[in-house]
Parts: C-alpha cells; sequence; structure tokens
C-alpha cells in the first residue's frame, strides 16, 4: 500500500517534466504553488510542491522503518514460542500419520490469515491454497467448507464463497497467544462443525525471508479407525493397546481432539511469525523505495531551484540591458 | 537397557533424557513402564509422574494428556507439566486452599467441573513437592 502510493507520487512528478511546452518567460516560477500550473505543461515546477513531496515521502520512509523494527522485535518474541510448540505434533504424526491424500465426505479447511495488513502476499497465498483445496475436494457427494481466522482471509474469502463459510475468528492477535485460549477456539469449532477431515492451511516459517505454505490434515476418530483397518500408517495403530478410558473409541476421540487442538497451536504460531517476518520484508523493501524516490525529489529539486535562479537573473540582466539602451 | 522419555508441553520440552523406570497415573490407575514394555497409547490423567534415574526418584506433576510407549520410547504429551523440584511448597498449598474454597463457592454444573479440575490440579502439585521431601 505504501509502495503503491510512493508511485502515484512519481508518476504525478513526472508528467509535467516530459511535457514539451517551450519556458514561459513571463512566468515566474517563484511565485507559482498551485498545481494548475505544473499540469499545464510550464516546465518550472515550483520548488514548494518538490519540497512538499520530499517531506511527505520523508515521512513515509521513517513510518515503514518504525515498522520494519517494530515486526523484528515481535517475531524475535514469537520464534522462540513456535519452536518449542514443534515438538507437539510431532509424535501425532509419528503415530497418526498425516495423509492429506485422504478422501472423505465432509472436508472442513481452517484457513489462518493475520488480522492486519501490510505483511506481503503470504494472505493471498493462502487463500489460494483454501481455494485450490475446495476445488479439488468438492464434488458429487463431497462438501467442503471453510473456518476462517483473521480478517484478511475473512474478507477475500467472502466475496465468492460466502455459503460456504462456517465460522469465522477475528482479533485472535489482541492477546499474545497462549496453549489455553488455542485449546478452548479447537473446542469451539469442533463443538460446532461437523466433519471427517480438517484441513489447517497456513504458513509455516522456514526462515526469516522464507515462509512456504503448508497443510495439515487432521481426521476424526471415525475415519481414523476405518484407515487403520485399510492399512498403512494408520494401520500401525492396532499394535498399539489402548489403554486409559473406557472404550478404544472414547480414546480415539480424546486423542484427536488433543491433535487439532496442538496443530492448531503450531499453525498459529507458525503463521504469526511468518506475517512478522513478511512484514520485516515489505516493509524494508518499503523504505529502500522510499529512499530512492527522495534521491530522485532532491536532483529534480536542485534542478527547479537553478532553474528559478538563471531565470531570474536573465530577467534582471535583460531588465538592466534594456534600461541601459 | 534404558528408556528414552520425552515430556513435551505446548510451551516447552519439560524433559528429553533416559530414564530407568516411570510411573504414570492414567484413568485406570497407574502403570509402571520398565525396559521393552509392550507398545501402548493411553491416556494420562492430571497426577504424579515418577521417573527413577539409578536409585533415586523424581516426581513431576502432569495436567492431562496422552502417553505413547513403544520400542523403549515413551512419549508424554500433556497440557502443562512442572518438575517437583521447581514448584514452591507453600504457594502450592496456598494455591490449594484457594482451590478448595472456590470449590466450595462453586454454583452451577460448570463452575463445579472447573472448580475440581483446578482443585485437582493444585492437589497434585502439592502431591508432587511433597513425594520428595
Amino acid at each position: 500500500m505504501a509502495m503503491a502510493a510512493l508511485r502515484r507520487e512519481g508518476r504525478r512528478m513526472a508528467a509535467p517534466l516530459i511535457t514539451p511546452h517551450p519556458i514561459n518567460p513571463l512566468r515566474s516560477s517563484l511565485a507559482s504553488s498551485d498545481r494548475e500550473h505544473t499540469l499545464l505543461g510550464v516546465r518550472s515546477i515550483s520548488t514548494q510542491v518538490v519540497r512538499n513531496r520530499m517531506k511527505s515521502v520523508r515521512n513515509i520512509q521513517k513510518i515503514t522503518k518504525a515498522m520494519k523494527m517494530v515486526a523484528a522485535s515481535k517475531l524475535r518474541a514469537i520464534q522462540t514460542k513456535a519452536e518449542n510448540s514443534r515438538g507437539l505434533w510431532q509424535p501425532f504424526t509419528a503415530l497418526l500419520g498425516d495423509t492429506p491424500s485422504v478422501d472423505v465426505k465432509k472436508n472442513v479447511i481452517v484457513t489462518i490469515s493475520s488480522d492486519k495488513g501490510l505483511c506481503g502476499g503470504i494472505n493471498s497465498t493462502s487463500v489460494k491454497i483454501s481455494r485450490g483445496l475446495h476445488k479439488l475436494n468438492a464434488g458429487p457427494e463431497k462438501e467442503c467448507k471453510y473456518v476462517i481466522l483473521g480478517e484478511k482471509a475473512k474478507a477475500q474469502l467472502v466475496r465468492d464463497s460466502k455459503k460456504d463459510i462456517e465460522l469465522a475468528f477475528t482479533e485472535l492477535q489482541k492477546n499474545p497467544l497462549n496453549y489455553t485460549q488455542v485449546a478452548v477456539l479447537a473446542d469451539d469449532i469442533l463443538k460446532n462443525v461437523e466433519y471427517d477431515a480438517l484441513r489447517i492451511v497456513f504458513n509455516k516459517f522456514q526462515s526469516v525471508v522464507a515462509f512456504v505454505p503448508t497443510t495439515s490434515t487432521v481426521l476424526s476418530p471415525e475415519v481414523v479407525e476405518r484407515e487403520a483397518e485399510a492399512g498403512g500408517k494408520l494401520g500401525e495403530l492396532d499394535s498399539y493397546e489402548i489403554e486409559g478410558g473406557e472404550t478404544k473409541s472414547e480414546v480415539l476421540q480424546n486423542l484427536t481432539e488433543f491433535q487439532f487442538s496442538c496443530v492448531m497451536f503450531n499453525a498459529m504460531l507458525e503463521n504469526a511469525c511468518s506475517e512478522q517476518g513478511a512484514r520485516m520484508s515489505a516493509m524494508d523493501s518499503s523504505s529502500r523505495n522510499a529512499g530512492d524516490m527522495l534521491d530522485r525529489l532532491t536532483l529534480t529539486y536542485n534542478r527547479t531551484r537553478q532553474a528559478s535562479i538563471t531565470t531570474e537573473l536573465i530577467e534582471i540582466i535583460s531588465g538592466a540591458s534594456a534600461l541601459e539602451g | 537397557m534404558t528408556l528414552n522419555l520425552c515430556v513435551l508441553t505446548p510451551n516447552r520440552i519439560v524433559w528429553d533424557s533416559e530414564v530407568k523406570e516411570i510411573i504414570l497415573s492414567t484413568n485406570s490407575g497407574q502403570i509402571g513402564v520398565l525396559p521393552n514394555h509392550a507398545p501402548i497409547a493411553t491416556a494420562v490423567d492430571i497426577g504424579i509422574l515418577r521417573i527413577r534415574l539409578k536409585d533415586q526418584w523424581l516426581t513431576m506433576a502432569l495436567m492431562g494428556g496422552f502417553a505413547r510407549i513403544g520400542n523403549n520410547e515413551i512419549t508424554v504429551l500433556v497440557n502443562d507439566a512442572e518438575r517437583g523440584s521447581d514448584i514452591d511448597p507453600q504457594e502450592a498449598q496456598e494455591t490449594l486452599e484457594i482451590a478448595e474454597a472456590n470449590l466450595r463457592k462453586a454454583e452451577g454444573k460448570r463452575q463445579i467441573i472447573e472448580a475440581n479440575l483446578a482443585l485437582r490440579r493444585a492437589r497434585t502439585r502439592v502431591e508432587a513437592v511433597n513425594a520428595i521431601s
């Protein structure tokens, strides 16, 4: 958004400069500070106008620099938490497997996005992947619903898939993320949505410049039992004797609920890290663009200033020589 | 032959090293795990985990979760875990008293259930502290 504003400024500057009208010696450039003169094609632009533009570009640069530093410090805080939570879902994947290719009737796509903008393209990639998954999984008997976390994905998905959205949560990042809050949220989702498979779409944080959109699949207990009989990774589940609960299905249900909340917690933390990292790099390139723009404006300013001084000198000298005769 | 124990919470890894034996409390009672135990996956209740290293027993308070035991590898995933040595006895006792008071004041099914859970958690922490000393 900031970069688009800067581009607009550049276009406004370029237009008056390249119009091929001769300098009108009667018009002094010193006094005119209004846009109409520049748009009419007078090559001498007022220094006041250029100075105003420089001031606004400088302000934008300061703001984007500050936003970059804020994002960097927030990133540091969340990064340790995200790395600690990574160990949590690995045992689940080792036990139950992560099978995105499972074929079920009721799919629910949980899209995680940010609430605030100016963070690069991560929200758009998440929404693109969600739409792709939706297309893959929608068919004659199958249905596919969305659960949206975060304002940005909601804004994009509400436009074309409004009827498929089950639940939407926003303003999740007001308080720093902790597991209890996510557990309550996961509980909420599980209670209100019927599902056979939950696909969580988020941006995994690989490094400060690399964010990979990923999807984790959590299956409902019935599907787990069905797949366990079919064999494969889940077939090993039967080799474990299940204890601690009245029946095997009760334990499996608790297990999948716990799995969902752990995977959600990790996904939300990773997405938050990706958001801060993307914002850092977006604000960095924005500051650099503002710096470039400022250099170009300074050159224009100097040229304008020198042109006005030259015009004034010409007037004085020609006036003096006219008096002499 | 030693067991490799891993205790994980959403916020951090609490324990990750080798032990000789553990005693875990589950919904259906306490189970002791020695090397070469049969593979099981079980739910863990709010209770104490006892770990034996050589001849010394350590306690840890666990707040509910799951455990998977197989191939001499034990993975315990819980909502929260605290080492007995990290708990302040005074503070644990006070938390227990507050939890008991809350239970007596609680009205309505939901509040009673929550107060009960809080009480069990507080009691587990007090037991963890006492079991060492």
